[in-house]
Order: structure tokens, then sequence, then C-alpha cells
């Protein structure tokens, strides 16, 4: 386990700003912010390397915000390895490991033995951060950090090794917290998402719960969501259902009906109510299905509108619908984009599900 | 208006054969003239042989000395933001910025035989003024800021993130230093000593005033200078460049060497 409690440090003029969050043993948390959120700052800090200067830090059932990082039983792997220059790439792997045992196993997992008479310099980025990979787990540690592990390595190999690394991480039981900018691989690998911006967690959980219900606009956008609209919301009714006057049900937390007005467009969600004032719903673009010709269908949100750009990578596109003003990001597959003959200022409909509207 | 770059090579150029003929001119002189009878006279002056022995072993202890007490002030300041440690290294640098037989002056004030520390030395049996030992502390005064400088930028030049990785995989802080920084830093160590070394070796004003006997060779070539003129000098001067001119060889193959940051990027 991993317990920051407003746990603070101080790199330079940066601070790591009383963090807090929790990786439960044996879970794979990924760390994900903008460049200088403070990423590495705060895997370090919970490596040892940077005392902390503030709040707590628990690792496994140790209090481990005084400890030494030789005492931690952590294994951190920086972005570029950072392999001992004046050791061959087998004495680096060996260099913590418990018994020799643990440096067959991780060279095997991870195919290194074509690299262990190599010197470390002729290693490519790829190579190095492998290496480095297997040195971090031959100690066996309790907590493993990486921070952004798999940037240098080709696709194939990224996703066998992230297998294994993934597979490691169930069998040993190991936590493990990893730093990414791969949206995709943050989803694929963690059960615990932390968002990190100018050295504070912004939110952090599930990571669908964190891409899909944003805490703010601002993270909403930096996750990629395309659809952020800022606007005015307000309950439609107190008691169940919403449809009906006179209803008596009493509504539990979370379960409101609620129109969102931004512009000409308006929206209905459901949900806990937002506060007062200006508010932002968050629409993801993979939610939005376009239609050349309206349909009934069980989706609330239905609007008619223009298509004002579409672009395509590869077999994906993304297709930008004009609503009276307001434009609405749809992602669709190419061959949709074709079949459809979805084309700029062809008129087409948009319609997503109350449930794909999340209001912050 | 402005100067075509052709015109400014040319007087670069030009300021550089003008600066590297008045450094050269007037060693490259004393090498022609002195070079082979100094070595010839290494056979037959036995005051000139115990002149280069004492020089080479006191230089030897003065740098072994440095390298132990420096160090580890060098690591301290490459690694450690402190509170005074402007004003700590500013008092290194201070030997390098002082005529050398003040230096030998100074010295003179704290050991000799009237000064408390050199009474104290003294009542133990050691006596600094007029003996080897006070040329070794005349070479280490004027030449260890050159080490304490030259390992801390060796120092400074080791990624700390080395360190940080060695101590999550198990290693204590002083294991940290002998395992990986000191091999890193191994290479710009070794130079640093040995332009101290050099520089001791060359050291004259601070000997003179501490211990003008036993001679070091600098101290000897004055020595016939101003006893026997020029023409006798010239051989013993001559010698004590060839001596200079081994650990300079020595440093620029040390500083073929510049692998300390190896990340990620090839």
């Amino acid at each position: 386990m991993i317990d920051a409690r407003r746990l603070s440090s101080r790199l330079g003029t940066f601070r790591l700003d009383a963090v807090s969050f929790t990786v439960p043993t044996g879970s794979y948390g990924v760390v994900i912010g903008p460049a200088g959120s403070g990423k590495t700052t705060l895997l370090e800090t919970i490596a040892g390397v940077i005392p902390a200067s503030g709040g707590e830090l628990r690792l496994g059932d140790r209090v481990a915000t005084r400890l030494p990082p030789e005492a931690r039983r952590v294994g951190l792997v920086y972005q570029h390895g950072y392999l001992f220059p004046h050791l061959s790439v087998s004495d680096n792997v060996a260099y913590g490991a418990t018994d020799q045992g643990s440096v067959d196993e991780v060279v095997h997992r991870f195919a290194l033995h074509e690299l262990l008479g190599r010197d470390v310099v002729s290693l490519s980025g790829g190579e190095r951060q492998l290496v480095a990979i297997a040195r971090a787990l031959a100690m066996r540690p309790q907590v493993l950090l990486l921070d952004e592990p798999f940037s240098a390595l080709d696709p194939r190999r990224r996703t066998v090794t992230r297998r294994e690394v993934r597979a490691i991480h169930r069998e040993w039981g190991l936590t493990v917290l990893q730093v990414t900018h791969d949206f995709t691989e943050a989803g694929l690998l963690g059960d615990v998402a932390i968002l990190l911006d100018r050295g504070q967690v912004l939110q952090f959980g599930p990571p669908e719960d964190v891409f899909r219900k944003p805490a703010s606009p601002y993270i909403a956008e930096f996750l990629g969501a395309e659809n952020v609209l800022a606007g005015v919301a307000r309950v439609l009714a107190d008691t169940a259902p919403d449809w009906m006057d006179g209803a008596s049900a009493a509504l539990s937390e979370g379960h409101h009906a609620i129109e969102f007005t931004s512009g000409a467009l308006r929206l209905y969600t459901v949900g806990a109510p937002p506060s007062a004032g200006t508010c932002y719903a968050v629409i993801r673009a993979e939610e939005v299905v376009l239609a050349r010709q309206p349909h009934a269908s069980s989706a609330r949100n239905l609007f008619r509108g223009r298509v004002s750009e579409v672009v395509t990578l590869g077999a994906y596109s993304r297709v930008t619908l004009d609503v009276e003003g307001v434009p609405l990001v749809a992602a669709l597959t190419a061959r949709s984009v074709h079949e459809l003959a979805l084309v700029e200022g062809v008129e087409a409909f948009a319609t997503f599900k109350a449930m794909a509207v999340h209001l912050c | 208006m402005s100067i075509r770059p052709g015109i400014t090579s040319v007087l670069a150029a030009l300021a550089a054969s003008l600066l590297l003929l008045f450094l050269l001119a007037p060693i490259g002189e004393l090498i022609i003239e002195g070079a082979v009878p100094g070595i010839r006279q290494l056979a037959t002056d036995a005051e000139l042989r115990a002149a280069l022995t004492l020089t080479g072993l006191t230089a030897t202890i003065a740098t072994l000395l440095g390298v132990a007490t420096g160090t580890p002030l060098a690591y301290l300041l490459a690694r450690h933001n402190f509170r005074g440690r402007g004003l700590l290294s500013a008092v290194l640098d201070l030997p390098l910025v002082i005529p050398h037989p003040v230096a030998g002056i100074a010295l003179l004030l704290v050991f000799g035989r009237q000064s408390a520390v050199g009474g104290v030395l003294l009542s133990v049996g050691l006596r600094v003024v007029g003996t080897p030992i006070g040329i070794v502390c005349a070479m280490l005064f004027v030449s260890v800021p050159l080490y304490v400088s030259g390992a801390r930028e060796a120092f400074a030049r080791v990624d700390p993130r080395f360190e940080s990785v060695a101590r999550t995989l198990g290693d204590g802080a002083w294991s940290v230093f002998r395992r990986i920084t000191v091999p890193l830093a191994g290479r710009g160590i070794l130079a640093a000593a040995v332009v101290m070394w050099a520089r001791a070796v060359s050291e004259f004003g601070a000997i003179v005033i501490l211990t003008y006997n036993p001679k070091t060779v600098g101290v000897l070539s004055y020595d016939r200078f101003t006893t026997y003129g020029l023409r006798e000098a010239i051989p013993v001067a001559a010698v004590l460049v060839l001596i200079a001119l081994l650990p300079l060889a020595l440093l620029r193959t040390l500083r073929g060497d510049r692998v300390t940051n190896v990340g990620g990027k090839r």
C-alpha cells in the first residue's frame, strides 16, 4: 500500500503540496498530469530520495516518512534508466538483488540474456529501460515506482513489457505506481488514477471515474474530453419521476433529473444537484452518436446541426457538428464517416444518453 | 558597420598565435638549451638528484593529504546547499589569489617556533620550519584549492539520480559514495589530483620562506641562478619543466573521458 496523507516536499523552488491519495496493497496506480506538475518529484518523495517536508507516508504497514531510501524496499525506475555506466548490464541487474534466483528470473522474464554481456553505453534507450525495470525488480521491492518506463520501447516491445510488468504485479502482489502521459495506458493498467497538477492532487480514484467524471473543466480538458460546455443547470424536480407532477418519491443523492443550458443547447442529464451559478457539462466524444436522420431511441439528448469539420486520423475520425453555434464533437470510425457521407456542410443529428453528460 | 566573419577569424587566429608564441617561446628555449645538459647533470649532480627526490616526495605527500582532506569538502560543496557555502568557496580560493611569498609568511606565523601551534608541534618533536614538513605545508596550502575545485566539478558532473537509484537498491550513503559516486567521478578526481601535484612541484614562493634548506628543484634553480648565474640555473630549470610535462600528458589522457550522464539518450 502507498498511503500519502498531506505529503509535502520541496525541490528547489518547486513544492509538492500536501498530496493525499491511497494505492491499496497489490494495486496498480497511475499518475497523470501535465509536464512540470511534479510527477517525478512525487515518486522521488515516495522513494525517499527527496525528503518529505510535511505530512505522512505509509508504505505497507509501516510509516515511512522519515525512513532512508534503502530501508523502504521501494524500486525506482526513471524514464532514462540511469544504468550505472561503469558496470556491465549483468552487474546492473544484480546490483541490489536479493539473490541470484531473482536475477535469473527477471533476466528470463524480460528476455535480457543477449544484453547481459553488453556495455551499458552501447544499449538503446528502450534496452536501458528494460534493464532498469529488471534491476528494480531483482531486489524484490514491496513497492515499484515507474517514471514513464515504456516510453523508449518500440510498440511491440512496449506491449510485451507492459504485460510482463502487469503479470509480475499480480503474481508478487506488488504495489505499483506509474507515471504516464498515455491515457490509454493509464486506463489499461490502472486500478487507481492520480491526477497531479502544480504539485497538487486534483483528483484520484478509479480511472473510469477520473476520465468520465472529471472534477473540474480543467481536468476534463486535460484528459482529452472534447466537449466541455459552460452553462447553467437546474434540477427539474426534487421528487421522482420528473415528468409527472405531484409525484412523491423522495430522491436520494445523485438521482436528480437535471436540465443544463449552454447557449442554444439544452441538455438532459441525471446526477447530484449542481452548485449554484455557472457549471460545466462534460461529454466525451466517444459517447456522441451521429446519424443523417433523426430516429427514436432511449437517448434523451437529440440535436440537429451541420457538420463543420471532419478530421480523419487513420481509422479514427473526429467530426464537429455545429448546433446553433455550439460545437459538438463526435468520435467515429472513418468507415462510419464514409458510409454516412459526413462531409462539411451536410445536416446531421447527434444523440447521447443523459448518463453520458457529467456535470462539474 | 559589421566586420565580416573572415576578418574576425583571421584576427582571432592571429591573437591566439601570438599568445601561444608568448607561452611556448620561453619554455621551448629553456628545453632546447637545458634539457640534454640537465638530464646529463642528473648522473653527476647529487644535489640535483636529492632536490628532485625531495620535490617528488613532498609533492606526493601534499597531494595525498589534499585528496584525503579535500575530497569530503569537494563533495559537500558539489552536493549540498548550505548557509555559508559561498563564503567557504571564497576561503578556499584565497590561497590562489594571494602572492605565494605572502602565503609563506602567513604559514610562518602559524608554524614558526614562536607561534602557539609551532610550539606545540615542537614539543612533540615536529619541526615545520626548515624541514620537509614545511615544504609539504607550503605545497598543500597553495595547491589544495585547485584539487578541491577540480574534485567539486567532477562530483557535480555526476547526475545525483545515479546515487538516488543506488540508494533505493539498498545502499547506504557511504556505500553509494564508494560504489557509484567515486567510480563515476574518478577520472575527474584523479585529474584534479594531478593538477595539484603539478602545482605543488612548481611551487617556489611559499617554500623559500618556510624551508630554504633542504632544497626543492625550484629553490635549487633559484639558488644556482643567484650564486652561479643563468648558465648554471638553466639545466636545473629544464629538469623542472620536464617533470611538469609528465603530469600534463597524463591529464590530457584523463580528460578524454566525459561519460558521467548516461541516461537514456544516446
